[in-house]
């Protein structure tokens, strides 16, 4: 086991080498610099370049980048917020993301497994038909338009809730963009539990904790709900990653001072390091949190060890 | 480890992770919040707070509000006094003297001719390589700025001295009859040695790591910031004018939140887009303020042999509807343009606009489909063609998306044969394709850097990088060069007169189509007066802004 | 029911006897009359049967076929084209023949601006009475329903082929890499965890910077970005296959590498396939829709279903019947693509054992 998690934290280093290298490139071939193309003459430009050491063939800016990534120093903003640390900018902001996105995955994961639950229990009824036509709503319009729907009946019409985020009113400000990215991971969720609850409740061990004279309750959640949960948790990761880390559109509409408007404002400004640095946090937290998830299914199911020594 | 085991390890580390992300946001609760405060919105967050270094409106319009520098704007955008007391030009107007009056900074120390000197001095420093350094190379003609900027003189010997605490000169190479106005641009603001020193790398990243000299202080503040917050300087040498508490900015990137915002009183300005003119216009607190930039399609005549055929561009030219496109698409207050030096930013020695009588032009400039019609006839004849297929490089935002679908619709329907391929790209890239002349037709635009028709004028000289159409004359080069170093430098009104032969050039060779220049719609609260609004450098300035209870 | 067994149970008698009420049959009698055991039933006409026993799924091809049928022939059934303008009769409320008469559709339209609401009918304003305007005009005054299924159309061809590209590419690579195993496997499969470490929407936004925009380029960087989630489950499928007696027999009577990748293993997994690419179609009309969002999707005038939702986002408060139609027809897609994919997977996979 431990030489398995080596091995895989090895690959995943080598892959954010490769990772950083790509947007490297890419960053590259994007036209334009970070500085104010239109207005500014060959040798200003030159100077600036000179300065943020970006007139250095790319290899050295790759290896000198990687060498500070080591010394926890992603560099400086060029054009977004000038010459701020990258770290510094990062470390107000990502609180944030991983807060909105946070109570999001919570609201979504729990309203999710409730209308799952509920669809397989009362499987082919109404209340069956209700909950799918729900999950697949969420699955089926785009978060930003929940997010319009959301600000503009319970935001302004009905002012329940503050339209803008603030951080003098956290609580407040945080449940509609967190309601409106929610929608998803509860479709999902919601989708997921109902056909692995079917499986469950028609599964023999069911039969039998039926049978031992197991009531309600403690029947669907301590055997049931238990068993469908671990195959949930696997599908609700890769979600927890996409949320925590921002969702772009949703952070503009409501004003969040969160990593994904930064990244979209970094993309639209050509800030190089902001966006390999933003980028390299990204990938680092989802390949992280995909190799603990595979450690943790390998540990609690054997069936999956074995299939891995089987290969 | 068994599954209840990681159930709950992944509950803990949700939590974990959740409360971490609660414990770390900054709380404002310190923030001497009032609900008389200024809620303004903005829609870019500020770039930087470093006078040399912000090169955006709102970056400009923050730093204008907690430092002042020699000169201020009135009402009407003319530079007056502010911490400078007083001023002499010498006679050839080379050399400008400025008395200092007594102001602190918000730390108590005095601000002094030398922190002019430091700051101008950074201007100029290639190590920091302030993007607006041409403000006193190009525009500004202080002595020795170009040569620091290029690395071959030390920035000590740029053309400013502090003779004494109180006393500041300017050497200049050739008389700028603008240079007053120039004072007012945050690049020439002020910076405190002593304290820049004291904070180094991190100056104007937070309220701590920032000093004030103007009507307001920052209190609450960090990078990129979507909302921030200053108070009333009660130190500030003019702080009787200023009645207005505090200053509450909110980023608002999406327009309908803005004005739903608004609507419920958390926001007292907001902008309007084109589409929500329609709501609001008979609103009494809806205005429409002029933002300065004139937008303008250039055809590049070096690389399309077609387009460098006079009769084709005036063809473009009169075929364009301009008030279809402020009336109809744009809606937000934006005039329909037919000079080169667009309305309402240049005063001339009498005070009249420069660019008032939009009529000046018409012959060349008008909107006329049969004209248009004719002009195309005749140019498809000289060049012995049918028809013509250009592309239009066009920025990938809102608005120029926007007119250019109209302009080739127009196009297209009045010029028989002829076919305009939008080419939408983000703004960088069109740049960069323009200065690159790798364009046939670019839908463009320039904002005035400071109250002068060269700001615009001086553009279309053989050579300069927004030169775009690589259009040439050695008569218009004559005449620009007269105005700025030449013989015209210290004579106003025959400069203002040669400055309208350079336009009828621009304009009878068809250089460019100009289109329109922008206004920004915005609502006003009506319980607040006095906040002013100009074109120029700084677009809103609050020191005198009342709002009432 | 547990109840009953549970108080059977607790029956403190030492022998119990058990009663009728103790048994009761099993509600399947509508499973256990089709005996599946027996009928040698062909593998695709079974698949069949279930699919569209599921009406949900029934609904979804439907309205498929439905949308595609107007993203062909909508645009054509009026005399407007997508691009045309007329500033005159902009922002036109919708108006049908025969449905005006019913006080529907007669394009009128309430206004409501920060001075009072009123109710306007712009077509009578301006004398058009023989004007119509099936879902309204835009702002350019272009017709809605042309815009809506032109821009059904550009969804639709993005979406499919971006799709499609994917299967091809990363079935290929999966088959490959499974199929080869060892050195070769470990290596792709190093190169795919790059693929998939990189933020998706990071990269479809750089490329779309890097390249030139148009619908190319969106199919490419869709393509470049979706392949993984294929290419896994193909590769799945190979290591559960190769080992089996089938691909044993054929390697025996020389068959090569390739025959038995593409000509005898790919056939047996085609299912799981096209499962995948009817639920990968819903996520490439998503990101075009965040493209179009953030200002990098199909260049104007042309406009897909995302173009025209952000568009009509800023009259939403105003007019906001522009932004009606392609919020419906999005939905209604999204909607029959998963109902279908659903469908399809547990016709062909009943027990959902997969994915």
């Amino acid at each position: 086991m431990k030489k398995y998690i080596l091995k895989r934290l090895l690959t995943a280093f080598f892959t954010l080498l490769a990772i950083i290298l790509i947007l490297f490139i890419l960053m590259q071939l994007m036209p334009g610099s970070p500085f104010n193309d239109e207005k500014l003459k060959e040798s200003q430009k030159a100077a600036l370049y000179a300065k943020y050491g970006l007139d250095q063939p790319i290899v050295v800016q790759f290896f000198r980048y990687v060498l500070n990534i080591f010394q926890g120093d992603f560099g400086v903003s060029y054009k977004i917020s000038k010459n701020t640390p990258i770290s510094q900018l990062i470390q107000t902001r990502l609180p944030v993301s991983v807060m909105v996105g946070g109570v999001a995955v919570v609201i979504g994961a729990i309203v999710g497994m409730l209308l799952g639950l509920l669809a397989a229990l009362k499987h082919d009824t109404i209340w069956d038909t209700l909950a799918t036509i729900i999950s697949v709503i969420g699955v089926s319009v785009p978060s930003y338009v929940f997010a319009l729907a959301l600000s503009y009946t319970l935001g302004f019409q009905l002012q329940w809730f503050p339209m803008l985020f603030s951080t003098k009113d956290m609580m407040g400000s945080t449940v509609l963009p967190s309601v409106s990215l929610s929608m998803f991971t509860m479709a999902s969720i919601a989708r997921f539990t109902r056909s692995e609850m079917l499986e469950v409740l028609g599964s023999d061990y069911m039969l039998l904790a039926e049978s031992k004279g197991i009531s309600g309750g403690s029947l669907i959640f301590r055997h049931a709900l238990r068993n469908a949960l671990i195959p949930i948790i696997t599908v609700l990761a890769p979600l927890i990653v996409d949320l925590m880390t921002g969702s772009l559109v949703v952070e503009k509409i409501f004003s969040i001072p969160g990593v994904g408007s930064l990244l979209v404002n970094a993309i639209q400004s050509n800030d190089y390091n902001v966006v390999i640095s933003l980028s390299f946090i990204y990938s680092a937290m989802y390949i992280l949190i995909m190799l603990v998830v595979d450690i943790l299914y390998g540990v609690i199911d054997p069936r999956i060890r074995l299939a891995k020594k089987g290969e | 480890m068994n599954r209840k085991a990681v159930i709950a390890l992944l509950t803990v580390s949700a939590m974990a992770v959740s409360s971490l992300g609660l414990g770390t946001i900054a709380s404002a609760d310190e923030v001497q919040a009032s609900t008389s405060d200024l809620n303004i919105m903005i829609e870019t967050p500020v770039e930087s707070l470093d006078p040399q270094q912000a090169t955006d409106g709102t970056s400009f319009e923050v730093i204008a509000d907690f430092t002042d520098g020699l000169m201020q704007m009135d009402e009407d955008g003319a530079a007056v006094p502010a911490l400078a007391e007083s001023y002499e030009v010498s006679e050839d107007g080379l050399s400008y003297t400025f008395h200092l009056r007594d102001a602190v900074w918000s730390n108590g120390e005095p601000v002094t001719a030398a922190d002019f000197v430091f700051a101008w001095q950074r201007a100029v420093d290639p190590d920091i390589a302030s993007e607006y350094s041409y403000m006193l190379s190009d525009i500004g003609q202080v002595v020795n700025a170009q040569e620091i900027i290029d690395g071959e003189k030390d920035k000590s010997e740029l053309g400013v001295t502090a003779v004494d605490d109180k006393t500041l000169q300017v050497e200049l190479n050739v008389p700028v009859s603008y240079f007053l106005s120039l004072m007012y641009f945050p690049t020439f603001y002020p910076v405190n040695e002593a304290f820049y020193e004291s904070v180094g790398d991190v100056y104007g990243t937070s309220p701590e790591t920032v000093l004030s000299n103007g009507a307001f202080v920052l209190d609450d503040y960090e990078p990129a910031a979507n909302a921030f917050h200053l108070t009333k300087n009660e130190d500030y040498w003019d702080a009787a004018r200023v009645s207005l508490p505090g200053l509450n900015y909110q980023l608002v990137q999406d327009s309908q939140q803005a004005l739903q915002n608004y609507q419920l009183g958390v926001l007292d300005t907001t902008l309007v887009n084109g589409e929500q003119v329609d709501q609001v216009k008979d609103d009494p607190e809806f205005q429409t303020i002029g933002a300065g930039y004139l937008w303008y399609v250039s055809p590049n005549q070096d690389k399309v042999p077609e387009l460098a055929n006079l009769n084709i561009r005036l063809a473009l030219t009169h075929a364009i509807n301009r008030e279809a496109i402020t009336e109809d698409v744009l809606k937000d207050g934006s005039l329909p343009t037919y000079t080169a030096v667009p309305p309402q930013f240049a005063a001339g020695p009498d005070g009249s606009d420069f660019s008032a009588d939009q009529e000046l032009f018409a012959e060349v400039c008008s909107y006329d489909p049969d004209k248009a019609a004719e002009y195309w006839a005749a140019g498809l004849e000289e060049l012995g063609i049918e028809g013509l297929d250009v592309e239009m490089v066009v920025d990938a935002d809102d608005a120029p998306q926007k007119v250019a679908q109209v302009l080739k619709e127009q196009w297209e329907t009045t010029l028989p044969g002829f076919t305009v391929t939008l080419v939408i790209e983000p703004k960088k890239q069109r740049v960069e394709d323009m200065q690159e002349g790798d364009f046939d037709l670019g839908l463009t635009r320039w904002g005035p850097d400071y109250a002068d028709p060269m700001t615009y004028l001086g553009m279309w000289i053989t050579d300069n990088s927004n030169n775009y159409g690589l259009w040439s004359s050695e008569d218009y080069d004559a005449i620009i060069a007269e105005c700025t170093t030449g013989d015209l430098c210290t004579d106003a009104e025959g400069r203002w007169a040669r400055l309208y032969d350079a336009e009828q050039i621009v304009m009878d060779e068809a250089v460019i189509f100009p289109l329109y220049t922008q206004a920004n719609a915005e609502m006003l609260s009506s319980a607040v007066t006095g906040i002013e609004f100009h074109p120029v450098a700084l677009n809103r300035v609050y020191k005198n802004a009342v709002k009432a209870e | 029911m547990s109840k009953k067994i549970s108080t059977a149970y607790s029956d403190p008698a030492p022998v119990y006897v058990p009663v009728d009420a103790d048994f009761r049959l099993k509600d399947n009698a509508g499973e256990i009359a089709i005996d599946t055991n027996f009928a040698s039933q062909n593998f695709w006409k079974d698949v069949l049967v279930r699919f569209f026993r599921k009406g949900g799924a029934v609904f979804g091809l439907i309205m498929i076929v439905v949308i595609t049928l107007f993203a062909i022939i909508g645009p054509g059934m009026n005399e407007y084209t997508y691009s045309g303008q007329e500033l005159s009769q902009k922002n036109l409320a919708p108006r049908v023949p025969g449905l005006e008469n019913l006080g529907i559709f007669d394009g009128s339209e309430t206004m409501r601006t920060t001075t009072g609401s009123m109710k306007v009918n712009n077509y009578e304003d301006k004398g058009l009475t023989d004007t119509y305007y099936w879902f309204g005009s835009d702002n350019f005054g272009r017709d809605i329903w042309t815009r809506t299924w032109s821009g059904a159309r550009v969804s639709l061809i993005i979406a499919v082929a971006a799709a499609l590209i994917d299967m091809i590419i990363g079935m290929s690579y999966g088959l490959i890499s499974g199929y080869f195993g060892g050195k070769t496997d470990m290596v792709m499969q190093r190169i795919l965890e790059i693929a998939n470490g990189v933020p998706r929407l990071v990269i479809v936004t750089l490329l779309l910077l890097v390249l030139k925009p148009g619908m190319l380029t969106i199919i490419f960087a869709l393509m470049l970005t979706e392949w993984v989630g294929m290419s896994r489950i193909a590769r799945a499928e190979m290591l559960k296959l190769k080992e089996q007696e089938f691909v044993l027999a054929s390697r025996t009577l020389g068959a090569g590498s390739f025959f038995i990748i593409f000509r005898e293993v790919l056939p047996n997994i085609i299912g799981p396939i096209i499962t995948q690419v009817m639920f990968s179609i819903p996520t490439a009309i998503f990101t075009e829709a965040f493209l179009s969002f953030v200002g990098l999707g199909i260049p104007v005038p042309q406009c897909s279903l995302g173009s025209l939702i952000s568009e009509g986002f800023n009259s939403f408060t105003t007019h906001p019947f522009q932004i009606i139609p392609p919020i419906i027809v999005m939905a209604l897609l999204m909607l029959s693509f998963n109902l279908v994919a659903d469908g399809l997977r547990e016709a062909l996979d009943p027990k959902m054992k997969e994915m």
